[in-house]
This record gives structure tokens, sequence and C-alpha cells, in this order.
């Protein structure tokens, strides 16, 4: 698909393609486009830098919110996250996400693959039926009352698990992984049935090593999906040494009035609007460290979704 | 490929076929069901966990939603509690907030449909159309990562934005003589938060497919239109938009079905008693009215009717969306 990208994009006639010498209305449309993306960039980046600068923003710092925006990096102060990494609540719920975050992607591909695979077997009797019951609950969502009262009666509850669990299998990344599994050539799986394979391995000898960018993809999804979960945690966690990130965070981003204050200048001495910005950086980081890496594998992977729907 | 399958479910048929070209080829029968199934038996195997954490975590819940019907009590449990019919289902049509819960949930919808969509397509057409490479790639990649941030993390970026206290937003107005607003308990301006807030968040993911549209436009079609004399309005205008037509209205009938998703995890994070009014839809109540007041009954009645109605604009959304375009439907 990359490649591909490239070369559509190289093929396309634009300003440097000098087969048609471009007119003035091409040089505007191209000049547009450009203001147009430059203008993107900064309402992009806007949101994104505040946070990062009030998170750095000094306790003796005197300026408007807005200059502080354009403060020196040598002024800058690491008080806030010093202060969250040195606090014993914030580490632990560092520990509690990245522990919901592993037992929660592993989980969810070790249920997520073997299901779309045995959906992508053509010869399968009963596949159509599979394909109904799947699909029943993807499209009829009963809501939240009913997933708390399971969750209750299988005693989850404060448990970790019950954060990643009720997400662990989601139809719509099996209707994507089968996707690529269909489209993996049926000749291969043939030819290793044929030398004997039974499916589960050619589920692992053959799909599997064709699959890496559809598993790394999915991966993510339920990694994102995971690590940014609130709203199990909140339903389901109520022990607050289990309290994942997400939960600590919106604690810290709710203190506001002065009793809560107290609480959160447990941190030390740095302004409470650093800490908070400070926690929503340190929230997202994994999130940003990893992003680079995957993106390349998501942008092929959804493309593929994207394409055939 | 769908060729062998079909001509291998034809039983009885004799065991040769012709192909097109003329040649005659050998097709096996198609063998009894049992064997079929004894064949398959590890696939089975491999179906046993998804199959089990279906039931459990798909199916019982499925279940549990007789609640609805029924004058729960948590000591009696979900098959003791007595059956009171519609009930439930009744009290939240004739309450006062059924059309205030109704008409929020459409209008945040409805609201981030008319603007995410425009958004993202002409976004999309931009980083189609640029021609710096690092600028399209910068826009690209920073556009897709709000995505993956939680409404968590969202909130405390909207707070370093907009807090009356330290929001840069606010020192702007300050900075022009205004008075500063609290933008998100203003009943005024809560909306706009919530619609432009889901914008920005998203637009970069939603042209994904807009993008993979575009790269699939045959590109003789630009260069046959230049030789004709068409500037690169034009070009937009006659071949660029045109041919991501299907996709757009693929993605708007799409949308119908989940209408009534307005966006719990947004919502719960950015609203507060004072924009009830506005900023209340039908699953923050459903929460409010089971989790925090214990009315499980009533509230899984209201997310039952969610659901159903729900169902129903998929089942139609997807209807219209393989009518319209072949082969992108759920079904």
């Amino acid at each position: 698909m990359a490649d591909k990208k490239k070369t559509r994009v190289h093929l396309k006639p634009n300003m440097h393609n000098k087969a048609v010498r471009p007119t003035r209305a091409d040089k505007t449309f191209q000049v547009c486009v450009d203001v147009f993306m430059v203008l993107m960039l900064i309402i992009i980046l806007i949101p994104l830098w505040s946070t990062v600068t009030l998170s750095f923003r000094p306790n003796t710092y005197i300026g408007t919110y807005l200059e502080g925006m354009f403060m020196a990096p040598w002024d800058w102060s690491f008080d806030a996250y010093k202060a969250l990494l040195g606090n014993n609540g914030f580490v632990m719920a560092f520990t509690n996400s990245c522990k919901i975050l592993v037992g929660g992607v592993v989980s969810a591909l070790l249920l997520t693959i073997p299901l779309a695979y045995v959906m992508s077997v053509k010869s399968l009797p009963g596949r159509k039926v599979l394909t109904t019951i799947i699909l029943i609950p993807y499209v009829f969502d009963v809501g939240m009352i009913p997933a708390y009262l399971l969750v209750q009666n299988i005693g989850l509850m404060d448990h970790l698990a019950a954060v990643f669990l009720p997400g662990a299998i989601s139809t719509y990344n099996v209707i994507i992984m089968r996707q690529f599994f269909d489209g993996i050539p049926a000749e291969l799986k043939e030819s290793a049935r044929i030398d004997g394979c039974s499916e589960v391995q050619i589920l692992i000898r053959i799909v599997m090593p064709l699959s890496k960018a559809i598993v790394m993809t999915i991966g993510l999804y339920y990694g994102v999906s995971f690590w940014n979960n609130f709203f199990n945690a909140m339903l389901y966690i109520q022990d607050s040494n289990l309290n994942p990130l997400p939960i600590l965070l919106r604690n810290i981003l709710m203190a506001a009035g002065m009793n809560e204050y107290v609480e959160v200048s447990a941190f030390g001495n740095a302004p409470i609007e650093a800490i908070k910005a400070a926690s929503v950086f340190m929230s997202a980081i994994p999130m940003v460290i990893a992003y680079p890496f995957i993106q390349k594998y998501f942008t092929k992977g959804t493309m593929v979704g994207a394409v055939k729907g | 490929m769908r060729k062998k399958d079909s001509a291998e479910r034809a039983a009885g048929q004799p065991a040769t076929k012709v192909l097109k070209d003329g040649t005659t080829i050998l097709v096996a029968p198609k063998p009894a069901l049992k064997k079929e199934i004894l064949r398959h038996k590890d696939v089975y195997l491999l179906l046993l966990i998804p199959f089990v954490y279906y039931i459990v975590f798909k199916y019982v819940p499925i279940f549990n939603a007789q609640i609805a019907f029924k004058d729960f009590r948590a000591r009696d449990g979900v098959l003791g509690s007595a059956w009171i019919g519609f009930q439930n289902f009744t009290d939240f049509f004739s309450s006062f907030y059924f059309w205030e819960l109704l008409r929020n949930t459409l209008m945040y919808s409805i609201g981030k449909i008319l603007i995410s969509l425009p958004v993202s397509i002409i976004l999309a057409i931009a980083i189609y159309e640029c021609t710096h490479y690092a600028l399209r790639k910068t826009v690209q990649t920073l556009a897709y990562l709000p995505h993956f941030l939680s409404w968590v993390i969202m909130y405390g970026v909207l707070f370093a934005l907009l807090s009356p206290s330290s929001g840069i937003l606010n020192d702007i107005i300050k900075l022009f003589g205004g008075q500063p607003v609290d933008f998100l308990s203003s009943v005024k301006a809560f909306p706009w938060v919530v619609l432009l807030s889901d914008a920005w968040k998203e637009m970069g993911w939603s042209a994904i497919i807009f993008i993979a549209a575009l790269m699939n436009i045959d590109v003789t079609l630009f260069e046959a239109a230049m030789v004709e004399g068409a500037n690169s309005w034009q070009r937009v205008r006659y071949i660029t938009f045109p041919s991501i037509k299907p996709v757009i209205v693929t993605v708007l009938l799409l949308k119908i079905g989940t209408i009534l998703d307005a966006g719990f995890n947004q919502m719960y994070m950015l609203y507060s008693p004072q924009v009830y009014s506005v900023g209340d839809i039908i699953d923050t109540w459903v929460y409010r009215q089971g989790l925090l007041q214990f009315e499980f009954g009533l509230a899984t009645a209201v997310g039952l009717f969610k659901g159903v109605i729900g169902m129903l604009l998929v089942v139609f959304s997807n209807k219209l969306v393989s009518k319209f375009s072949e082969g992108s439907s759920l079904f």
C-alpha cells in the first residue's frame, strides 16, 4: 500500500510535473491548499502545545498562560513531573494501567485471532450460524446495566480483569481481521492441508506469519481501548489501590475546590495546573511513544478494512 | 476460489465441470455433513474458548436485559424479581425528560456529522493535493494522533485551553478586554465545545477512509483533464470529489445506524449539573439513573429501547448501503 501511495502521488500531475504549464488558477489552488494545511497544523498543535507548556510552568512564573506557551525551554520547570513520579498513588496507577494493557492485549488477541480465523474457514459446516451468533450482540446493544449485573454476578468486581475482559472481543476487530484472513490465497492453506497440517497448524505456521500487519493493527486498537478505558474501571473497581491511570487522572483533573486541593497538594510544590497538565501528558505518553512505530501498520491495516467496508 | 466452492456445494451433480475455456475438470463430490464436521474437529476446538466468551460476555447481558420488564431488586436477582410488563417503558416515555434526552442525543449526533464530515472530507482532499511532502506527512501524522487520546486526556487538554483561570482562550479574550467565559458550564457555549472538540479529535481519523478512496482514483483522469485544459479547481470539482462521492454516501448512511450514540465518554467527562439541560444524553441518563440511583429496571428499559431502535437503524442503513454500493455493508 505504501509503495502504491508514493507512485500515485508522484504520478499525479501537479506543479512539479512540467508536462503542462500550471496556470494562474493552478498556482492559487496550490497556495490555498498549503495555507489550509498550515492552518490545520496550527489548529491541531495549539491545544497540545498549551497542555505541554502548562505542565512545565514554574511556580514562580507570573506571565499569563498565553505567554506561557512561548516560554523559553530553559525556563521550564520539571517540578510537576518530579512530583508525579515521586507520588505513590501515581506510580501505582501507572503500574495498574500497564497490567491492564498487557493482560488485555494478550487475552484479546488470543480470543480474536482464533475466532476470526475460524470464520474465514470457508468449508466449515455451520459457518453461517456462527456469523449470525457473532453479529447479533454487535447489532443489538442492550446497554450498560445488564453488563454491570454480569460482572457483579461472576465475581469480577475489584479485579483488574474486569476492566479488559468485557471488551476482550470487539466484533468490529473480528470482522476486520476476518476480511484480512479471507484475502490470504486459499492455495497456500490447501497445500499445507495436503501436506497433512491440521487447521491449528495452518493458523500458526501459514496464516500468522502472513498477518503481522493486521495483528499489530488490531493489537494497537485493543491496546488503545484498554489503556484509555475509563468507564469499566469506574464501574467495576472500587479499591483505590487498583485504580488505573484514567481514574486517577480524572480525580486529579476534577480537584478544583479547596478540600480536594489539600489532597492534590500532596504532590509537592508545583502549581496545581502544572500537576494537572503533567498528569495528562504522562497518561498520553505511552500512546505518543508507541504511535509512530505502529502508525505504518495501522494505515496499512485500516486501509484494508476501509476499502472493503 | 468462489467457483470451486459453489461446485463443491452442488451435491449430486456429475463430478465433472466444464470451465469457461472448454476444458473439463473433475470436481470432488460434496462430502457428507458428518464427515465434514469430523474433518473440522480441530477448528471447532479452536472456537471453544471464544464461544464460551461469547455466551458469557455477550449473551448473558442480553438475557439480563429482561429486567427491563421487571421490578428489579438486587436481593431477588434477575430471575427472581417480579414481572411488571411495560411499566418501566411507560414511566420513561411519559416523563418530561424523555423529549429532552432525545433532543440532546439527536442534536449532538447530527451536529457531529454535520461538522466532522465536511471537515474530514476537505482535510482528506487537502492532504491528497498537497505537494509538499514534509507538510503532508506532518499533518497526516498529527491529525490521526488525537483519535488515540481518551476523553479523560481530552478533558485535560480542553482544561489548558478553555479554563476560566488558566486557559489560553480566556487569556486571549482578556487581552482584547473581554470577560473570561467558563465555556464548560455555560449552557450557550457547552454544545459548541462538545461538537468542536469532537471534530478536532476525530477529523484525521475519519479522513483516512476518504484518503484511501482518493488513492484509488485513476490518475490518467487527471492527465486527460490537464491536457483538455482543466485547472486544479475544476479537477477537484469534476474528478476528485465525484470519485469519492460513493464513499461519502456510504459513510453518511452508516452513521444513521449510530445516530442514538452521541458519545457517552465525551459527555460524561465534559458535562456538569449546570449544563444537564443541554448536555444530558440517553447514555449519561441511563448511567446516572441505573448506577447512581440504583433504578436498574428503569435504566435497563431505556438502554433496551435505545438498543432496539439502534438495531433497526443499523439494519436499515446497511440495507441502504448494500443497495447503493456493492460489498461495503456489514452483512
